[in-house]
């Protein structure tokens, strides 16, 4: 009989202390597997919500202001440049945006990225009373605007229909069906926003090919919203790059939103490291403490050992050995367990959060179980062989 | 083969103190078999300790085939334990969660032995337990236990065995079974030491030591023994 079948054996028959025993490497590795797989569905969840600031990205015409002067007098301000930016320019500005977050994220999809929404904004009068009209990209700004409720009627959805804000439908007594005429063209209400708090609750949305046609502007937009979908998009750079690139055009970065963003992923990272660090601090001190008790509690084994002839190396490798069996084994049991229980405890924490299983996990987690029950077995399993066989009996 | 000179044993400082043992010598010769009497306290199971070096001596010498050995490191003990000197415990010591075969097998486990089994088989067979090779300690009654671990003594051959009130635990038919056990083994060339506090069980050995309060009051040889 070798050692290792002495002790496979042993541990076989004493299923249920072993069991017991490791039942703290089970915990342990479950809080911690179950934490990090939900704290890995939730960062998604909790991005997802963030995406709900809006544009992050401007591009507006380049106008620039130019003061003429004589002398000390000054004449006034120039103003140099197109009020409005060619729609040609939109897939440039779409290759660039793409173009930077796919570098910054190291990915090689093929498909859109951004969300780029050109806007035509124009001020007309509707029934008598001066409105601002948007013409939009109604894919693109559904998108962007992830906040909007239509609580009457639906979203738009072709050609000479329009979404009205909630202000703007009460002052000008609009409802679902009503038709207005822009600039002499007839346009069927479709749909009424809710309120938004937002100058939005102003403004009367239509197509952008509608606006285009309405005001005789086709092939011209006011300005471009762009959203790039991930958060930690580098904007700052994209903005630039688009400068450098397009003439007659300005991007900038909404500087607010980026750094807002950028702040709250990072509150957010260290808050989920530090949930994490300490989940496994106390998971492994649950380890750390059973199996130092379970060593505890074969002190008079490890006597009997060493009187019929086990040196101390022999008693340290049999607890090694059963420390690898423990950590192999509630290694598996935890992470099959936290998986489960991140199944059951994510979505309560978090509402529509899609857990999925770490498949990642695994090998860390019985890496983990077994590190720790080894860490945890041997040093008392060393100090325990020093001691006098004629103690070890004596200390029941 | 076994020499002891002048050991003391103190436990705790002060006015705790106790003195276990108190200057005692003794020699042990091939063959021999011994009985170490006394009362409770009397520093009989402390001596066996120290023989078999399971404990420390607080001062004095304990010499193996011209060696000194109270001095030695845990490391080089585990040789002497592994052929020298066994040990049979009043309460057995038996691994629980191993079968009688299984703790019979343990010494030659720890001594590298990849098989062994017969070994042991055949050394159950000795002391009257082939049948109960499988059974747990849990099955198995005190005098069976007790077979098992003079049998784990035994496995290795050793020259001495210590036998701490082998039969402490035993009515008096098992004990008889036990000592007559230690007989075989004492004819075969072994030496044995075996501390006991019944006069009767002591009769049986070929030499008689008192202890009392930590000396030794008196040495009593019986030629031959009480067969």
């Amino acid at each position: 009989m070798k050692l290792y079948q002495m002790v496979v054996k042993d541990v076989i028959r004493r299923k249920k202390r072993v069991l017991y025993a490791s039942l703290g490497v089970v915990i342990g590795v479950t809080t911690i597997v179950a934490v990090l797989t939900i704290a890995l569905a939730a960062e998604a969840n909790i991005y997802g919500q963030i995406e709900k600031y809006g544009a992050n990205l401007m591009v507006m015409p380049a106008i620039s202001d130019i003061d003429i002067g004589l002398g000390g007098l000054s004449l006034g301000t120039l103003a140099i440049g197109e009020n409005y930016i060619s729609e040609d320019k939109l897939p440039e500005i779409r290759r660039i945006t793409d173009g930077k977050i796919r570098e910054a994220l190291g990915i090689e999809d093929e498909g859109n990225i951004a969300t780029i929404a050109p806007k035509l904004y124009m001020n007309t009068k509707v029934n008598g009373t001066s409105v601002i009209v948007v013409g939009v990209d109604p894919q693109e700004e559904h998108k962007l605007k992830t906040w909007w409720r239509v609580s009457e009627g639906r979203y738009l959805e072709g050609p000479d229909k329009a979404l009205v804000g909630a202000t703007a439908a009460e002052l000008l007594e609009l409802n679902v069906g009503d038709t207005i005429t822009l600039n002499g063209r007839e346009i069927t209400i479709t749909g009424i926003l809710e309120e938004t708090g937002s100058n939005e609750d102003y403004q009367v949305f239509v197509p952008i090919e509608t606006a285009q046609k309405a005001f005789n502007k086709e092939g011209l937009v006011s300005s471009i919203d762009v959203r790039a979908l991930c958060s930690a998009c580098p904007t700052a750079d994209i903005a630039s790059s688009i400068n450098e690139n397009i003439p007659g055009v300005r991007a900038v970065a909404v500087k607010q939103i980026a750094e807002t963003e950028m702040g709250m992923m990072e509150k957010i990272s260290k808050f989920l490291l530090a949930l994490a660090g300490i989940t496994l601090a106390v998971g492994c001190f649950g380890v750390v403490n059973t199996m130092m008790t379970s060593v505890h509690e074969r002190i008079k084994d490890i006597g009997i050992m060493k009187a019929v002839g086990a040196s101390r190396n022999q008693i340290i490798k049999i607890f090694l050995y059963e420390a690898i069996i423990i950590g192999v084994a509630g290694g598996f049991f935890g992470y099959v367990a936290g998986t489960l229980l991140a199944y059951i405890v994510g979505p309560l924490v978090f509402k529509g959060v899609a857990v999925t299983y770490v498949p990642q996990y695994f090998l860390p987690s019985l890496v983990l179980a077994t590190f720790i029950a080894v860490i945890a077995t041997v040093y008392p399993a060393f100090r325990a062989s020093k001691i006098k066989v004629a103690d070890s009996f004596r200390s029941l | 083969m076994l020499e002891i000179k002048n050991i003391s044993k103190i436990y705790g400082e002060g006015p705790a103190k106790v003195v276990a043992l108190n200057n005692v010598s003794l020699r042990v010769n091939e063959g021999d078999f011994i009985a170490i009497m006394g009362p409770s306290g009397s520093g009989k199971s402390t001596l066996l300790n120290i023989i078999g070096g399971l404990d420390y001596p607080s001062r004095g010498e304990v010499i193996l085939d011209g060696e000194r050995i109270d001095n030695l490191g845990e490391n080089d003990f585990v040789d002497i334990r592994r052929g020298e000197i066994a040990y049979v415990f009043q309460e057995y010591h038996l691994l629980s969660s191993l079968t009688a075969l299984e703790n019979v097998m343990l010494p030659l486990t720890f001594c590298g032995a990849e098989k062994g089994e017969e070994q042991a088989l055949e050394i159950l067979r000795r002391v009257g337990l082939a049948g109960r090779a499988e059974h747990k300690p849990s099955q198995l009654s005190g005098g069976e236990q007790q077979r098992v671990a003079i049998a784990r003594a035994l496995v290795n051959s050793p020259s001495l065995i210590l036998a701490d009130e082998p039969t402490g635990n035993m009515d008096q038919k098992m004990g008889r079974e036990i000592l007559d056990l230690f007989h075989q083994l004492n004819k075969d060339g072994r030496s044995i030491i075996m501390v006991t506090h019944a006069p009767e069980i002591a009769k049986q050995a070929k030499e008689i030591i008192v202890l009392q309060d930590g000396q030794i009051v008196d040495k009593i040889s019986q030629q031959g023994g009480e067969q």
